[in-house]
């Protein structure tokens, strides 16, 4: 049996938050199974960060410090990992299902002939066999996943609480050359753009999904009860990628991370990218025709129906309300 | 330029989605099918290079024979030719099956470009991509929202969290993975459609490739044991009754939040 092996990663200069929840999965599998934990710190001047990872679960923390890997980067990484890899021996692989992680651990399975897991929200040793639960059809349905070891798996962010407890591991310098040719040249990251409307302060929310169908819709059926209610409209990616409405409008992962009072989602099915934008409102109602969609499970009030018949009807009543 | 364009024919994004019998996928008798979403970002991604030039355009889909839809369907919006993997041994890949497969025939094409979705709607691994990169030994990047050809190379605006972007140069030959929303997917036209039935679409066999044995259901590392409808946890109250029932229960509750 091999070790565990996670990949850590940087946000503003420290160890995200997701990391340290890849330690509460890695050190419950490992616990189950009797493997050992490892990690993999690639940065630069991060010597400080992997010994903070050490004292906090990380295990034998594998230290790549180059300038070169200050910032993700294809092949430098590639690199870093394969090293990592070789030191640590794992039959499993873990990062975050983030833009870094989605980028390079399918390569990674690639690279070593390995079965590969994406964005899995369980990881469960039983017995011989790792077992990973994660969401196919943008949320609609659960799968339960086996697959053959070795294995590399990215994890949800927020999928779990992040490791919090202190346990004795040391950092071990990575003897990589991480140097050589790089197929991919970084050029620049550019911060989010300030925006014209900014969901973050509006007290409700009323967003539609791509089943509205169209622009004018919005106009006739979701924005009405915004004002109503005195409040914003908000959207799904599909609205936004249709060009129904300017992004400054998406709720998600990709778009705003709102908190209203209330927030009602109007034919939005519940795709994870969506929920994490949404889910720490206050109050939630969702309107949706499928009983079994993934919204349901986010939102306080739900309603099974048509939202053509309910939100105008939610609409004048509310007008009526308010006299 | 060589183009290689990777669709993917998925379930229809409105067809209602039940588990078949044995539990470990959907049942896909009688639903509608349409072009995975991504893909089609991705194959406008291609047009456009081939509008603004000289590209030849060749898309190639793996699945069974209701992925012809598919390729008519990409070959009437202006691509140039199609093959179609189409083998009951590649059934039951994984993404690993798949990216080699596709290997396979990107090697014989030798493309200086290949374009793919970022992630597929029914599986959701967005894993192919960077796969296929892997075994060809060429470049990529993922999530791309803009794509620059430069002499050569390639300038993508790659998508971060919350609405930041990551700029990455690739030299050629690459491979890119699109996400949604990148342009404004045309149709095809009618004009397109009947062009289109003049155009190519060549078949092969998982043996053709030289693959047999290596893909398909026995070769597969993955294996999707159970699908299922999400368990309900703790769930939403659920409000029943009339419109006008749920509708006073609702603003109800809109007063007791103290919104109005
Ligand atoms: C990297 C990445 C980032 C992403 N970022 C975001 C993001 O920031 N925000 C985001 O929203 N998505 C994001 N997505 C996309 C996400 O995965 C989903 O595809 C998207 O959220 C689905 O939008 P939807 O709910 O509007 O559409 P669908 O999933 O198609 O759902 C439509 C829903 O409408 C219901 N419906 C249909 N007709 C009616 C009716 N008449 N009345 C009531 N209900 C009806 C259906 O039952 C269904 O549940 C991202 C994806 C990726 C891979
Ligand atoms: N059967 C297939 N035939 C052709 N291309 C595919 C197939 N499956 C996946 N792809 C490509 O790989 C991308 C990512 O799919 P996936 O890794 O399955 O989420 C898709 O968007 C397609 O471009």
């Amino acid at each position: 049996m091999g070790s565990i092996l996670l990949v850590a990663e940087f946000q503003k200069g420290r160890i995200r938050e997701a990391t340290y929840e890849l330690v509460a999965f890695a050190r419950r599998v490992a616990e189950a199974s009797g493997r050992e934990v490892h990690s993999l710190v690639a940065g630069s001047g991060v010597e400080a960060a992997a010994e903070e990872l050490a004292k906090k679960g990380g295990g034998t923390v594998h230290l790549v410090d180059h300038e070169v890997v200050a910032q993700y980067s294809l092949d430098p990484f590639l690199r870093a990992v394969t090293a990592a890899i070789e030191g640590a021996s794992p039959d499993i692989v873990l990062f975050s299902n983030t833009p870094s992680g989605w980028d390079l651990a399918p390569r990674v399975a690639a690279a070593h002939d390995a079965a590969f897991v994406s964005d899995c929200f369980e990881v469960e040793a039983e017995g011989e066999n790792l077992v990973l639960l994660r969401r196919v059809f943008n949320g609609k349905f659960d799968a339960r996943v086996v697959p053959t070891l070795p294995v590399v798996a990215t994890m949800q962010p927020g999928a779990t609480s992040a490791f919090e407890g202190s346990a004795d591991g040391q950092v071990a310098k990575l003897d990589a050359d991480v140097t050589g040719e790089s197929r991919t040249q970084f050029v620049e990251v550019r911060e989010a753009e300030k925006k014209g409307v900014d969901l973050s302060k509006a007290s409700v929310i009323v967003s539609g999904g791509r089943s509205l169908g169209g622009p004018e819709k919005f106009e006739e059926v979701i924005k009405p009860l915004a004002e109503a209610l005195g409040g914003a409209v908000g959207a799904s990616r599909p609205v936004v990628d249709a060009g129904w409405l300017p992004h400054e409008y998406q709720v998600g992962s990709s778009g705003q991370t709102v908190q209203p009072k209330l927030y009602v989602a109007c034919g939005i099915s519940g795709a994870i990218q969506h929920l994490v934008g949404m889910k720490s409102s206050n109050f939630i109602i969702a309107i949706n025709k499928d009983p079994d969609a993934p919204i349901f499970e986010v939102a306080d009030l739900g309603v099974v129906g048509d939202l053509f018949e309910i939100v105008p009807a939610l609409t004048q009543a509310v007008k009526e309300a308010k006299g | 330029m060589k183009i290689l364009v990777c669709l993917k024919q998925v379930p229809h994004a409105d067809a209602r989605l039940d588990v078949r019998s044995d539990g470990t996928w959907i049942q896909e008798e009688n639903i509608k099918f349409e072009i995975n979403s991504y893909d089609t970002y991705a194959l406008e991604e291609a047009l456009r290079i081939k509008d603004a030039g000289e590209a030849e355009v060749v898309v190639v889909s793996i699945g069974p024979d209701r992925v012809t839809q598919a390729l008519r369907t990409a070959l009437g919006m202006g691509a140039d030719r199609a093959i179609h993997v189409n083998d009951p041994d590649a059934e039951g890949s994984d993404s690993l099956g798949i990216a080699k497969i596709l290997a396979a025939v990107a090697r014989a094409e030798s493309p200086d470009l290949i374009l793919m979705g970022l992630m597929a709607d029914d599986g959701n691994f967005a894993a192919v991509g960077p796969m296929l990169a892997q075994l060809l030994d060429v470049p990529h990047t993922t999530t791309a929202l803009k794509l620059e050809k430069a002499n050569g190379s390639f300038t993508v605006e790659r998508e971060l969290e919350g609405g930041a972007l990551e700029v990455v140069k690739l030299g050629t030959p690459a491979l890119i993975t699109v996400q949604t929303g990148t342009n404004q997917v045309r149709y095809a036209s009618l004009k397109g459609i009947m062009a289109a039935k003049k155009k190519p679409i060549d078949t092969r066999s998982v043996a053709d490739l030289e693959l047999s044995g290596q893909v398909g259901a026995a070769a597969a590392k993955v294996r999707i044991e159970k699908v299922y409808p999400p368990p309900k946890g703790e769930g939403a109250e659920m409000v029943e009754g009339s419109t006008q029932d749920v509708v006073g229960k609702l603003v109800g509750k809109i007063k007791e939040l103290g919104l109005l």
